[in-house]
């Protein structure tokens, strides 16, 4: 038996790598010849103007692009849609309209007239000729614009051979928009940014000990001075918060007690003075940030136990989004040697709460 | 002569040890160190046109008044998130974008506890100034204490952008695209290929060389092995900015999950990313990214990026099912090794 698949084996030798060859060959040639099935191409140059981008208001919109395929063109398909993507289903921006639509500017190439209009919807015809001009521009007067700030809208554009966009597409792209209010409406709510910083803080920031400040003692080689402090944040701006620490490390005139770059441990007997936002036990001191709001953290440098770090510009917690109220503890270690000079050694540390953009 | 030296010497000492010692001079509270205030504000403005806004300040203290001082300083990105770096030295170079000399608002308010106060600010943007985008920040700052080792004072920032309409120069690069995991712990946050826990992020990133900032939209398309193709249809659902020359990173959510909730008796929407439900297996992920001011060209990007999700439990089955499989083909091949030598050993015998 074993002798005959041997034999098998070597009659059909020259045909093993036949089949992947051809394979291979067939595949690689499949990718080079055949033509694409569409000859669609994209729009070039595409933009929308909008003469006035303010949410609801009655405008004009200038549509302008050049056309990439030399062909004959019969009708321009504009549809307004939240998403430029031509194949996916289309939401319409929410209060625009177009029903109303009129077409009262042209260039490049011309010739066209309203055919139908709906809310969301607008077709441009013309007797079908030769496209001669390629960069075009289209001027839609009575436009209703969206009322939604918070996302874009596009315009797909299609152009046929037909005179009543249908058929298959010629060129194609999307032109996008967006509104935007200048003034903020005095009904709606605006973002904001609570912050608030003392010895300690409610979680709301409606209640402070209203005491800004901390004697943490005398200073000694054998043992490491202590201070907490507490500041609360939260905002309803999307784009979240950051907050960042600055100030001079600690001194006393001329004599700087100086603050370790990265997240170290405290050790006695060495100048160090820094800060972290969570519970530590070499030293006990601080405690980990309350609240049921996951996304506002501490920077990863100041969130190790046990480790603290000072460098003034630094974030100490941010969120990325919106963010209830968080209460962050502060938690801050002296240590001297005995080298250091005597002196007052004092800091003010300015907390800066800003939005992100 | 020595001993009103060895005298001098001992009061100074005294001084010093004295000073090292007493605790630092406490005072009184000056000023609340709770505010609310709007954290940022855009405007469209013509060339030689002004814009008049109001700010509003609110004192979240109830017990006692909120003393500001208000100033204007420029502000720059920090790294490739949304943070700015704000530059507080009063001598910091100005910056190409500042709007900081057409940027008005006064210099001190004071706030009852408890109250709201509106103040009047203004942009003004003189007539020779070309189409692009503007920014700085206002200040707020509290005043700071007068006693202690360690002080305390608190700040607000407001970032102002102003886009000035006209033909700007567009420009974003797409410089990485793939899975994203967030910042965790001491863990920075990382673009990965190959990751075991199920990722909840993709991430773009862009670089911005135009001179206008710029607020990307788009889609991803994500398709994976063994799942049907899932659409991320708003690739920034938190209108973040990409600031001019930097260098921004872009994080979506693969599944958004969308929430009100009720911050200081306001109803505001929170988007948080939830469990994807992704399988295990190789992922390929498509951004179509769109740009553009209004008036100018719309522009297009895209990119293509991979990545395998294979979890622990996946893997482990993958190898005990693998082991399994060879293990059997082991088998079977003794089994049918010692039959074929049974069956030889009987021709040899059969021979002798």
């Amino acid at each position: 038996m074993q002798h005959k698949l041997f034999q098998f084996h070597a009659v059909t030798a020259m045909w093993h790598s036949f089949w992947s060859e051809s394979f291979l060959a067939i595949f690689i040639a499949t990718f080079i010849l055949v033509v694409p099935a569409s000859a669609a191409m994209r729009f070039q140059e595409r933009s929308l103007y909008m003469e006035n981008n303010e949410p609801g208001d009655t405008t004009s919109y200038t549509v302008a692009f050049r056309y990439m395929s030399p062909v004959v063109v019969g009708s321009v398909d504009l549809l307004f849609c939240v998403d430029p993507i031509p194949y996916r289903d289309c939401v319409t921006p929410p209060g625009l309209n177009v029903a109303n639509a009129t077409l009262s500017q042209q260039t490049g190439e011309t010739g066209y007239s309203i055919l139908s209009k709906s809310t969301n919807h607008i077709v441009m015809t013309r007797a079908p000729s030769m496209i001669q001009s390629s960069g075009s521009s289209y001027k839609f007067d009575n436009i209703v614009n969206p009322t939604d700030t918070t996302q874009s809208f596009s315009i797909r554009l299609r152009s046929h051979i037909t005179t009543n966009a249908t058929g298959p597409q010629t060129d194609f792209g999307s032109v996008k928009g967006q509104v935007a209010s200048g003034i903020q409406i005095a009904t709606q709510v605006p973002p904001m940014l609570i912050f608030c910083v003392a010895e300690e803080v409610s979680d709301n920031c409606t209640l402070t000990n209203e005491n800004n400040y901390k004697d943490m003692g005398e200073l000694s080689e054998r043992s490491t001075l202590l201070a907490q402090s507490q500041m609360a944040v939260g905002t309803n701006a999307s784009g979240g918060f950051a907050i960042t620490a600055n100030g001079t490390p600690m001194s006393a005139g001329m004599n700087v007690i100086d603050s370790p770059t990265s997240p170290t441990e405290s050790v006695q007997g060495t100048n160090q003075f820094g800060l972290n936002l969570v519970a530590n036990d070499a030293p006990v001191v601080g405690s980990d940030p309350e609240g049921e709001w996951a996304n506002a953290i501490p920077s990863p440098d100041y969130s190790l136990p046990n480790r603290y770090k000072y460098v003034s510009g630094d974030v100490v917690a941010y969120s990325p989004n919106v963010s209830l109220m968080k209460k962050f503890t502060v938690s801050y270690i002296v240590n001297s040697s005995k080298n250091l000079k005597a002196g007052v050694y004092s800091t003010t540390i300015t907390y800066i709460a800003s939005g992100r953009f | 002569m020595k001993r009103l030296i060895s005298i001098f010497m001992a009061a100074f000492a005294v001084l010093t040890v004295t000073a090292s010692v007493v605790p630092a001079q406490t005072a009184s509270a000056q000023s609340s160190a709770a505010l609310s205030i709007v954290p940022k504000k855009t405007y469209q403005i013509e060339s030689g046109k002004t814009v008049n806004d109001k700010l509003t300040i609110r004192n979240i203290d109830s017990d006692i008044p909120l003393e500001l001082n208000l100033r204007v300083i420029d502000f720059t990105f920090t790294d490739d998130g949304g943070t700015p770096k704000l530059l507080l030295d009063p001598d910091a170079q100005q910056t190409k974008w500042s709007l900081k000399q057409y940027l008005t608002v006064p210099k001190t308010v004071k706030v009852e506890p408890g109250k709201s106060k509106t103040i009047d600010m203004s942009v003004k943007i003189p007539s020779n100034r070309g189409a692009g985008s503007l920014y700085s920040a206002i200040v707020y700052s509290t005043g700071a204490s007068d006693g202690g080792n360690v002080g305390l004072s608190a700040s607000g920032v407001t970032l102002v952008f102003a886009n000035i309409p006209g033909q700007v120069n567009q420009d974003l690069k797409i410089e990485k695209f793939g899975a994203y995991n967030l910042a965790n712990g001491s863990n920075a946050a990382a673009y990965t290929s190959l990751t075991t826990t199920q990722p909840q992020n993709i991430a773009y990133t862009l670089k911005n060389n135009g001179n206008v900032t710029e607020s990307p939209t788009g889609t991803i398309t994500l398709k994976g092995t063994f799942s049907k193709e899932q659409t991320i249809a708003n690739i920034n659902p938190n209108e973040s900015l990409a600031l001019i020359d930097q260098t921004r990173t872009f994080v979506t959510c693969i599944k958004l999950k969308s929430q009100n909730v009720d911050f200081n008796g306001t109803k505001t929407e929170s988007k948080q990313c939830t469990d994807p439900g992704l399988w295990p297996g190789y992922y390929k992920a498509t951004l179509n990214l769109v740009y553009g001011q209004n008036g100018n060209a719309t522009k297009e990007s895209t990119s293509i990026a991979g990545f395998w999700y294979l979890p622990w439990w996946f893997v482990i089955t993958v190898l005990v099912l693998f082991a399994i499989v060879a293990i059997g083909i082991t088998l079977l091949v003794r089994k049918f090794r010692g039959k074929n030598h049974t069956t030889k050993r009987k021709k040899l015998l059969r021979r002798k």
